[in-house]
């Protein structure tokens, strides 16, 4: 398995993924966008353009809302161009002016000679700050690649995993043929989303697409329909299928929760073992509705087994 | 109640058989019944549970439980194929352990 990695993200990343959603335009600094931003977060420079440095978070998106420019106004152009210097001078990753705000040019000038990126938006500074909050924790998220395909059966997100040649693709295939949604095949990627839940999706290049021993690659959508795809999901259920003989115990009667940790997040796990003539996709689709029943506070099992302690208790109970 | 009845294994075949009695305290239920069933598939020999004339497969989970065997019951054993001496005497120390459970 592949250690979590944080990503790296650039200013150009983080402007790429979410201008549309953020309202962003780049005004000035394009030289800049190769700029890494080192924390996923978004600070308001107020202190640090009123001359305060000893402790500003310059690794951050800087944001320059109504108070900040009021500030920068009543200063004069001339001094509060040196203050924006100042504060560029500090290694910043970008600086967003909200509300619409238009910068003097000397700023536009002072960041492309800084090569700091200048963005502006339409959005009212509260608002921007809290999405672009929540986008720098997405793009900050911890990431891992599993080895296993990923199923969204009726609602509920499946990791399938297993070895390669194990049959993972053909039940897949068999789950979209009853009308599941493909996530991912083979490799999915796995991002920690605000610290307790799992997204799974697949990598851009293989989206959609599956292999087959024999088939090669299929287009999933173009053969099953555009329900039949979608590009993340959240992970609620591992699958692990194992060869018949590898499996050193499987539980028989489904009392005791087994669980599989990704990222830190521990995750309801099934182990099924394969042999031939087995309807593993069906065996799956069961495990899954199990599962759903299971979260809505029913464990068959744990039920079944009350009773009949119960009844073994008291023989003349009526009968199971 | 129809037997279920497994066909003995051809080439020196062996019958045995032996009297149990449950003594934990939550009898047969699915957890002891699992590891009773791991326990006999080991085994070649079929096994039968048979409790107050009614008989199971002593290799499946949900016939075990059918048989609702509480505390203080007694069951018969009964094992036919090569290794069915073993059989028995490895399930019978099942029920002295009281299946790991107390």
């Amino acid at each position: 398995m592949a250690q979590p990695s944080i990503p790296t993200v650039t200013v150009e990343q983080f402007y790429l993924d979410n201008a549309e959603a953020l309202q962003l335009k780049l005004v000035a600094g394009g030289a800049g966008l190769a700029q890494r931003i080192h924390e996923g977060s978004v600070n308001r420079p107020g202190l640090a353009l009123a001359g305060f440095f000893d402790y500003f978070a310059f690794r951050r998106v800087q944001v320059i809302g109504g108070a900040e420019w009021r500030f920068l106004k009543s200063l004069g152009e001339a001094e509060g161009l040196r203050r924006v210097e100042q504060m560029l001078g500090r290694k910043i990753p970008c600086l967003a002016f909200s509300r619409n705000l238009n910068p003097w040019t000397a700023i536009e000038a002072a960041c492309d000679r800084a090569q700091v990126p200048l963005f502006k938006t339409k959005m009212v500074t509260m608002k921007f700050i809290n999405a672009a909050t929540i986008a720098l924790e997405n793009e900050f998220a911890p990431q891992i690649s599993e080895q296993g395909s990923m199923v969204d059966i009726l609602g509920v997100g499946v990791l399938i995993r297993g070895e390669s040649g194990v049959g993972k693709s053909e039940s897949v295939l068999a789950l979209l043929e009853r009308g599941y949604s493909l996530v991912s095949d083979d490799v999915t990627r796995i991002r920690l989303v605000s610290g307790r839940e799992l997204m799974g999706t697949s990598s851009e290049t293989t989206r959609y697409h599956m292999e087959i021993r024999g088939l090669g690659i299929i287009n999933v959508p173009a053969i099953f329909g555009v329900a039949s795809v979608r590009s993340e999901k959240r992970v609620d259920l591992v699958i692990t299928l194992k060869e018949w003989n590898q499996v050193a115990e499987v539980d028989r009667v489904g009392l005791e929760q087994q669980t599989y940790t990704i990222l830190g997040i521990a995750l309801p796990h099934i182990t099924i073992p394969i042999r031939p003539g087995r309807d593993l996709a069906r065996i799956i689709e069961v495990a899954t509705l199990d599962q759903k029943l299971k979260s809505l506070g029913h464990n068959a099992a744990r039920e079944f087994n009350e009773r009949l302690i119960q009844r073994m208790r008291n023989p003349s109970a009526p009968r199971l | 109640m129809t037997i279920f009845r497994q066909t003995p294994e051809s080439g020196g075949a062996q019958v045995a058989t032996k009297e149990v009695t449950v003594i934990n305290k939550l009898g047969i239920h699915a957890r002891p019944a699992a590891l009773f069933v791991k326990v006999a598939s080991k085994f070649d020999s079929s096994i039968i549970v048979e409790r107050e004339g009614e008989q199971i497969n002593g290799k499946s989970i949900m016939g075990l439980m059918m048989l609702a065997a509480g505390a203080g019951s007694q069951l018969k054993l009964i094992a036919e194929g090569r290794d069915a001496e073993d059989a028995v005497a490895e399930l019978e120390k099942l029920f002295q352990r009281k299946f790991d459970e107390e």
